[in-house]
């Protein structure tokens, strides 16, 4: 292929990913807030009658996240970062701009549909895959076109050395596929039975425990290949380009690279301890979650390394500090996570809400922080205008600091409580507390939640007005930024 | 040494694929057949415990409730007998839940009875003082889903050799004979209930999904 | 042996060979840019100089690439 000064790269499938990637954000974190204040102040679950109770809502909160949120941010993320670091325009390719439009609207009315019947109570119960049959197929699909689209670039390219970054959306793609498409392995009961019943229903193919070491398999590894592995290739790619300084080590990113692959997938069995998996499943999963650490403290040490020297950049950048907050939260989290997948430790967090309290430091402070990084450095090169206001990001970084420490302290002490008090014993061996007296304490902890996520709530919603902001109002660029994102 | 297979992407997703695929296969595999065996002469759920076990679902209880009652002498004494990989050989989805905003279900057919969970679905907090779970009065208008709980146990015999009798068959005829044997259970966990509601729809021989899902409920022991 | 045994024997050999291939890469990312037949770090500059038009680090197929360092 001939290079061609008129040629550019082109954004339009990333502009409308990012799009989306708001759009669900915004959802899924209003339901989440709703969630959180329901169990606060129960009165709440009355607003929707039926579809509206906590139970029906929390699926629709984790999965418009997932697959709504991440997917999408995940998408336009690649469709930017992916063209610039392969230098090719996808504009080169008519068959690949075609198809990433299919994968997009096929992506949005999936989603939408799929979110729609889990409020209506369609759902197969494995978490983070509650999606019935018919919606999984049309995941798996887009997920394919993904896929094409991913390696077809690639084949088309002109850098030939693959960047660190394509590792790991490469082995996003991967990872899920493989995940998604056995845990999701169902027979739908109105074909198996002669036609009847709702067409709807599925049975698992796998039953009991072996159905749980499937889901958490799942379950862990999705988080793996979806909150870790992509928003990694993300960071890789966008502190560097930000702060004008290329990676600390190339070497530890190529090394924390494969151990992250290899050592990650062991530690799913640690969602089951104390429970009936064989104990040297158990085993293995406490032992993989320790050795988990290095591989993601790597990857963490090397980005924090990359600002060495130029750390005056935090002060004069707000996108460097979203950045550097969120490979703090994420060293935060990929500790929290072995101490949790200890077995003693285990046996009083799991299942009480420090679980919530880990999941939430982690999406909230590393996941949606790099996202909002991204787009705020993404936005002003692709509509070509300058970041609307430069002070309005900084009070809403703040915010939003405060709101996720807000949320894992309060987990934190709450899970902590109810843990220790279920297991309290009386000088007689008899158990101090009924279980409602280890719901109602928890009451205060539970606003504190609320109030974080209304703080983040309207975070988000000023993030959103500052992207609307820029694209229709913010001063015209003449040339696209070498590093520094320019903001007023 | 490596190098060969970063620049090539066929062969670096494919080496990508085997690094993620072996942990998978040495902790899922082995284990396969043993983990999935029921325990002797244990029966699966009826027709109608589905239907409970789907409004189960559909209501998403399992976001606050587990079916897991791990070994300690906390839990047993909360909750009675640890529970065994055997017992769960049936259950498809598996509902071990993974956080207890409520107590553990595991057992609960031992301790409450069918007027319990009448009264408690209705109105939580008056039976239990404090509770934050909102009450299900849907679930005593809606009607429970019964031919697919139906099509469900003809699945489970016919694809996975779940051992139910010759009466659970494919076609609609099949269930339209095995329905009164459903309805008459239903009746007689609705004989110790005392909405209008439900009394009303199992005259007209339909079953609300309270019936099913307190069916469900009291079966699991 | 019964399998538990043997997932004992299994256990013990893969953490040796994992821990060996673990330094085996490492001591060769090291040595082979000591050597100067690769310089890892400027893949790194790939993210800076990202312009449709900029040149690429690599652009000629590895085989003939590494040939050509080679000859140098």
């Amino acid at each position: 292929m001939q290079s061609n000064a008129s040629l550019e790269y082109d954004y339009s499938l990333a502009k409308k990913f990012t799009y989306l990637t708001i759009l669900f954000g915004f959802l899924g974190m209003l339901v989440g807030t709703l969630i959180a204040a329901q169990m606060a102040f129960p009165e709440l679950n009355y607003l929707l009658g039926e579809y509206g109770t906590f139970s029906r809502l929390r699926p629709v909160h984790t999965n418009t996240v997932v697959f709504g949120f991440t997917v999408s941010g995940i998408f336009a993320t690649w469709f930017y970062l992916g063209q610039r670091v392969l230098k090719v325009s996808l504009a080169e390719s008519r068959f690949l701009m075609v198809l990433g439009n299919i994968q997009f609207w096929l992506y949005l009315v999936g989603v939408l549909a799929a979110t729609v019947s889990l409020v209506l109570g369609y759902s197969t119960s494995k978490e983070y895959a509650q999606y019935e049959w018919p919606f999984d197929i049309v995941i798996i699909l887009v997920w394919v076109l993904w896929g094409i689209n991913m390696m077809g670039l690639i084949g088309i390219r002109r850098e030939k050395a693959l960047y660190i970054s394509v590792w790991y959306y490469l082995a996003c793609f991967l990872g899920i596929a493989m995940l998604y498409l056995f845990n999701n392995m169902e027979i739908p009961t109105y074909f198996a039975s002669g036609g009847l019943g709702n067409p709807m229903h599925s049975v698992s193919m796998y039953s009991g425990t072996n159905d749980a070491l499937v889901q958490w398999w799942y379950g862990h590894n999705a988080v793996a290949f979806g909150f870790t592995v992509p928003i990694v290739g993300m960071i890789y790619y966008f502190l560097p380009k930000e702060s004008g300084q290329a990676i600390y080590s190339y070497k530890l990113s190529l090394l924390s690279f494969w151990g992250l692959m290899f050592v990650y997938l062991w530690a799913g069995s640690h969602h089951l301890l104390w429970t009936t998996v064989p104990d040297w499943m158990q085993t293995m999963g406490s032992a993989f979650s320790i050795v988990l650490i290095l591989p993601s403290w790597g990857s963490a040490i090397n980005m924090l390394l990359t600002m060495k020297g130029e750390w005056n950049q935090l002060t004069e950048n707000p996108l460097i500090k979203f950045m550097v907050l969120a490979s703090t939260f994420y060293m935060l989290s990929t500790i929290e996570g072995p101490i949790q997948a200890i077995r003693s430790v285990n046996a009083i967090a799991h299942f009480t809400d420090w679980i919530p309290g880990h999941v939430h430091d982690g999406v909230l402070g590393w996941v949606v922080f790099m996202m909002m990084a991204a787009i705020f450095h993404m936005t002003p090169r692709m509509f070509k205008r300058e970041i609307y206001s430069r002070k309005l990001m900084e009070f809403q970084f703040w915010l939003q600091t405060i709101a996720v420490v807000l949320y894992f302290t309060s987990m934190w002490i709450a899970g902590i409580t109810q843990g220790m008090m279920w297991r309290a014993v009386d000088e007689y061996g008899n158990l101090m507390y009924s279980f409602i007296e280890t719901v109602v304490i928890l009451e205060p902890y539970y606003m504190i939640r609320t109030l974080s996520g209304v703080m983040y709530l309207i975070g988000f919603m000023m993030f959103a007005y500052n992207i609307y902001k820029t694209v229709t109002a913010g001063r015209k660029l003449s040339t696209e930024p070498q590093f520094r994102t320019p903001m007023a | 040494m490596f190098h060969w297979l970063e620049k090539n992407p066929f062969f670096f997703a494919a080496a990508i694929s085997i690094v993620i695929s072996f942990a998978g296969l040495i902790e899922i595999v082995p284990n396969f057949t043993q983990a999935g065996r029921p325990l002797i002469d244990m029966k699966p759920r009826t027709v109608l415990e589905i239907a409970g076990k789907n409004v189960y679902m559909k209501d998403n209880c399992m976001a606050c409730h587990s079916q897991m009652i791990r070994p300690f002498k906390s839990e047993t004494d909360r909750y009675g007998a640890y529970s065994l990989s055997g017992e769960y050989a049936y259950d498809r989805p598996f509902l071990w839940g993974s956080k207890r905003t409520g107590p553990d279900l595991h057992r609960i057919g031992n301790y409450r009875t069918t007027d319990w969970h009448e009264a408690h679905m209705l109105n939580p907090p008056l039976i239990v003082p404090g509770s934050i779970m909102p009450a299900y009065d849907h679930q005593f208008v809606n009607l429970a889903d019964i031919e697919t709980a139906y099509a469900e146990a003809v699945t489970v015999k016919n694809v996975f050799h779940t051992p139910y009798g010759p009466e659970v068959r494919r076609g609609r005829e099949a269930w339209e004979a095995y329905k009164p044997t459903l309805i008459e259970e239903a009746r007689k966990i609705a004989s110790d209930m005392k909405d209008p509601r439900v009394i009303e729809a199992m005259k007209k021989g339909d079953v609300p999904e309270v019936v099913a899902l307190i069916a469900y409920m009291n079966s699991l022991k | 042996m019964d399998i538990r045994e043997m997932q004992g024997y299994a256990n013990f050999f893969m953490t040796i060979i994992l821990v060996l291939i673990l330094y085996g890469y490492i001591i060769h990312l090291y040595r082979s840019e000591k050597k100067g037949e690769r310089d890892y770090e400027k893949y790194g500059k790939i993210a800076l100089d990202d312009n449709i038009t900029s040149t690429p680090i690599e652009d000629k197929p590895a085989s003939q690439r590494e040939y050509k360092e080679q000859s140098k």
